[in-house]
Parts: structure tokens; sequence; C-alpha cells
């Protein structure tokens, strides 16, 4: 099943889903960016969905629009990232299952304006919608392991390569806004009390931020790749979220986004936990 | 050779030597990584040469991100000092006009603004014209000339060949700067206004006599900006914003005051103590960013502060576009 058939049986279901009133709104991709790039669409009437899109430059994470609706039905075109993210409002309470409507898509990956797939594309290794209320699949997409091997861990002692990854950024927030697990109402760079962000935009604030909200992060990322997407400065935002992401399915063998019936790994606390995850604990090799 | 050429090697020198000055600060587009910076150089060959347009626009040179004004300590207060010429290479004409809006703003109103009116005295604006436009560009709709601009101080234009460049326009701190160097001495200026743009096409503004209110809901601004996900990178990259904020940080012996950028994107910009807050959501916070650029600055000091460089758009990750928005507004007045 190419795209073109993929793209008027999601076409088919939005239309569907307005005309019986499951939902109000839906949340798909239209044209309208620049070089080609799809941007997000969302309509409320059935004649609306003849103008959705499917393609390979669907990039856009569209759980974050989903969560801003979350008041109201909504049916919303989801990759298999996407409804991860959804999946992990979802465990994290912030959205009610009832409220949204996945329409899974199979998704071999998208590429950017350059005809390439993007990184965490290639690095990607979940092609099927974990969860879903119907599904439009490619029978030529089949999930496993990714084509790009992750890189080896660079953690230990690989301090300078991160100071200077962070030494590009300009501190505008974009990947956290991006991103559909930083939805806190005020972000723990803008408290004013206590004031974590050094009033200078030099290293140390950059570190504050990028170990903060990596750390935030932890066992939460669905590795959608929106954070790095959205960095105008071309930062390697994934690079330390990979880290923690990494770290918590060893230690715990817990990824974020799989089902939403199962406790978000940070929130649950086991006496028999391993200790590698505290502070001070064993050390993690 | 004709009196306004300059060859890519006397160039080449010239940015090496302002590279190289202790007490010049030197700006200029840079590659970092995969994406063209603005950034500032201390060595001369990392300056990427190239038609592209830089992600960061070269404002930072006039209003860095962060700048400390003063120290308060027992000893009194203490301006800070700034003494250093700053050389601004590699700006588009876009860039040039953006610094127009800046100055009227900064140094024309009822306000002026001491730090950023030392910065921009100390400097000269290099502007090199642009070749093509380039996705998302739209200088020329805006009535701009993507090859020109006279708010520079030494405009370029790159000769075809590839040798060099040729001088069109120069004010009195491009020629002294020029002066300075035994091959650039007593160069002048080719011929060369800035060439009306779009005729025939109508031209990206807003009337400012138009009431506000007027278009407070002139158009569905919900549905204008419900990809908007206020990140506010466009306020970082954009060569026309300007909004500041003061921040303090003390130490036992001091405390410092800082300028530094702000955003009416972000929510807090508006916050009031008592928690409330006027612009709560995105979409006024969005309205208030396209009617400030097209409409208010223009009410009072009668230039639109956008000039069309395209940068929000190429940057933007949902895919906001300040121009079909504008046209938008503009298809439904009278």
């Amino acid at each position: 099943m190419s795209f073109d058939a993929q793209r008027e049986k999601i076409k088919e279901i939005c239309k569907d889903l307005l005309e019986k009133g499951l939902v109000e709104t839906v949340i798909g991709y239209a044209e309208g960016g620049i070089d080609g790039a799809r941007i997000p669409y969302m309509f409320g009437t059935p004649e609306g969905a003849k103008a959705l899109c499917w393609d390979q430059r669907c990039v856009v994470n569209l759980c974050t629009y989903a969560y801003e609706k979350r008041d109201r039905k909504t049916g919303v075109v989801a990759k298999p990232c996407d409804v991860r993210g959804i999946v992990n409002y979802i465990a994290e309470n912030q959205l009610n299952r009832e409220n949204v409507y996945i329409i899974g898509v199979d998704c071999d990956g998208m590429v950017g304006a350059d005809g390439e797939k993007l990184p965490w594309c290639a690095e990607c290794s979940v092609k099927k919608p974990p969860v879903y209320d119907v599904k439009v699949e490619n029978p030529d997409i089949t999930d496993g392991e990714s084509a790009k091997k992750e890189e080896p861990s660079s953690m230990p002692g690989d301090f300078a390569k991160f100071q200077t990854e962070i030494s590009k950024c300009i501190l505008c927030y974009s990947c956290r806004q991006a991103c559909c697990g930083c939805y806190c109402p005020v972000c723990f760079m803008d408290r004013g009390v206590p004031n974590w962000q050094p009033a200078e935009p030099g290293q140390g604030a950059k570190m504050m931020y990028h170990l903060g909200r990596a750390s935030h992060l932890a066992g939460r990322c669905v590795e959608c790749g929106a954070c790095e997407r959205v960095c105008a400065s071309g930062v390697d935002v994934r690079y330390i979220i990979k880290e923690a992401t990494k770290f918590i399915e060893d230690v715990y063998g817990f990824r974020a986004g799989f089902d939403t019936e199962t406790e978000p790994v940070m929130a649950a606390y086991d006496p028999g936990d391993r200790e590698i995850g505290f502070l001070g604990g064993e050390k993690h090799e | 050779m004709n009196n306004s050429f300059v060859s890519k090697e006397t160039l080449n020198k010239i940015l090496k030597e302002l590279a190289a000055a202790e007490d010049v600060l030197l700006y200029a587009p840079v590659l970092n990584g995969k994406v063209l910076d603005f950034a500032e150089i201390t060595d001369a060959e990392k300056i990427a040469i190239s038609d592209d347009i830089s992600y960061k626009s070269p404002k930072e040179a006039f209003m860095p991100q962060a700048e400390n004004l003063m120290t308060f300590s027992e000893g009194g207060v203490l301006e800070s000092a700034y003494d250093k010429k700053t050389v601004v290479f590699g700006a588009k004409p876009c860039d040039a006009e953006a610094l127009r809006v800046l100055h009227a703003v900064l140094m024309t109103g009822k306000f002026q603004d001491p730090f950023f009116e030392r910065r921009f005295e100390n400097s000269v604006l290099i502007a090199v014209g642009c070749a093509s436009e380039k996705p998302g560009c739209f200088c020329t709709e805006r009535g701009f000339d993507k090859e020109f601009s006279d708010f520079s101080d030494i405009m370029l234009r790159r000769d075809e060949g590839g040798t060099g460049y040729t001088v069109t326009h120069l004010s009195g701190k491009g020629r002294e700067l020029l002066s300075e160097f035994n091959e650039t001495k007593g160069i002048e200026a080719a011929k060369r206004t800035a060439k009306a743009q779009g005729t025939g096409m109508k031209k990206l503004e807003l009337d400012k006599s138009i009431e506000d209110r007027e278009l407070f809901d002139i158009i569905d601004w919900d549905k204008a900006t419900e990809i908007c996900q206020g990140c506010g990178m466009c306020t970082f990259i954009c060569p026309s914003c300007h909004c500041f904020d003061f921040k303090d940080v003390s130490t036992f012996s001091e405390t410092k005051r800082y300028r530094c950028w702000d955003s009416c994107m972000y929510p807090q910009f508006t916050l009031h103590a008592s928690g409330h807050n006027p612009r709560a959501s995105v979409k006024e916070r969005f309205r208030q960013r396209v009617l400030h650029k097209y409409l208010y600055i223009n009410k009072i000091f009668g230039y639109t502060a956008c000039t069309g460089c395209g940068r929000c758009i190429r940057s933007c990750p949902a895919g906001m576009n300040i121009k079909k928005i504008v046209e938008s507004i503009m298809e439904v007045l009278p």
C-alpha cells in the first residue's frame, strides 16, 4: 500500500468520524509549508477531509495539538511516535482516553527538504502504532530493528562533546515547546522562585536547561525527534536525552508510550528497584 | 579596474585584519555544524561567504542577547564600559533595513537608548546584496530591493565572475573604514539607488490609519494561530524584534544589571504580579506580534518592522507564515 492509498483511507476515516459526530475536530496534515513541508491541519467538517495530505513530509508531531484540545473529542492522524506521545499523556493522566480517537498510521520514516531520511526516523524501530482506534496499515512496513544502529553510549567522560553541542543553543526553548513530554504549566526554567536560570545565556544557563530537561524526560521521551527538528541552531538536542532513555531501558526495562495502563516508570517505586537509579548508588557501566 | 571594485583577495585581507584587531569586534556568517550562524569571529578563515541567509540575524551585534549595563556595589553604581568598534560583515539588505527600524525605535523616539546608541555609533555595517530569493523570502513583496539598502555603511554586490565585489553605497563610516587600508583608499561607490520593487504588485503592508481594535476580530485569529506552538523562536531570530527585559544578578558584594532579550510569544511576557495575564493564549500573543510589526510601529515611527527576510517562516517548527496572515488581513480590509 502506498502513501496514496493510505491517504485515501485516512480521508475516508476522518470524513466518516465527523459525519457520525464521533469527534469535534480532526488533526492531520495539509499543504502549506515551505519547500513542500506539510503543516498541521485542523478541521471540523467532513468536507475538510479533502485537503488532508499524507506523504513523506508529514513530520510535525501532532500529539501536542491533541493535548491542547484535550477538553473535547479529537481525532488524530497519528504516526507511531505521535501515538506514543498520546499514550504518554494518557498514562500520565493528562488526557482522557475517551477524548482522543487515534487513527494509527504505519510509518516508515519521514524525510527532510533534501529528500534524506530524518536522523531520528533513521534510528526509529517503532513503525507500527502500538495503540489505536483504527489502523491505516501499510503491509510493506514491518516493525523491527532500526536501519541505523544507535551509537554506543558516549556518556562517561564525554563532557566536552556536551559542552560543544550546547554552545550552539540560543535558549529560545523551542525544543521544550515542541516536546510532548514538556507540558508543565510553568517550566522550571521560567520559575522566579527558586530562580534556576542564570541571567546570562551562557554555558551555565544552557547546561542547567538541557540537563534539567533531560532528567525530567527520563523514561518519558517517545523519540519523535521534535526537539531536534525545531532547533534552528542545529543543536543535537536528542543526544543527551537518548542517554537517559537508554539508561531507563537498561535499568528498568521500560520504554514510554506503549501502554496506557502501565504506571510511568519514574512515578512508580518498588523497594526492589536497583539502586543504580539513585544519586550515589551503584555505578552505571 | 574601475574605482568601485574590491577584489576577493582585498576583502579577505581586510576581514583578516579586522578579525585579528583587538579593539574590533567582527560579526559575520559562520557555518556552525550544518546551519549558517551569525556570530562573533576571531578567525577570518571561518567566515562563510554565501548567498544563503543565516538563521540568526545580525541584530546581536547591536543588541546582545544579554548585556551587562551596570553594576551596583558599596562603591556606587558603575556603568559598564564599551569602547570597541563593531564591524558587521555579510548582512543582507533586509538586515540593514531592519536596523533602520531598530534605529528609529531605539534612537529617534520619545526614549533614547544609550546602550544601543553607543554600539550603533561605533559600528560599520557591511551588507552584501542577495543574488536570489530563498524559499520563504518576501522582501520584494515588502517593497525592498534584494540587492541594495542605503542603511548599510558599505553595500557590496557580488561580481558575476566571482572575482570580487562592487561597492554600491558608502556612508561616512564606511568610507572611513575603507580608507584605513591602502588597497581601498579613495574608493567610490558606483551609482546605484534602491530599485522600486514589485511594480504592479500590492505591497505587503497595513494602512497606518487603521485603528488596532478594527483588526482584533477582522480575521479568525483562532484559526490563523491554531498551529502555533508558542515557542518564540521567531522573535529571537527576527532582525527587527527588540523587546527586552531587565534582570539583576546578585552576589555577596555586588549586583549586576543585565538587559536580556524577551519575547512577546512567551506567556510570562505580559504576566501581571496579580496572576492576571492580558495575553493569555497563543492567539493574543501572535496577534500582538503581527500587529506590533505591521501596525503599531508603523503608526509611531513610520516603518513596518518586518523586512521580509523570511527567517521566521523558514525556522517555524509548525509552519506559521506571517506573510499569509498579513495577506489575509489585507484581503478583508476595505
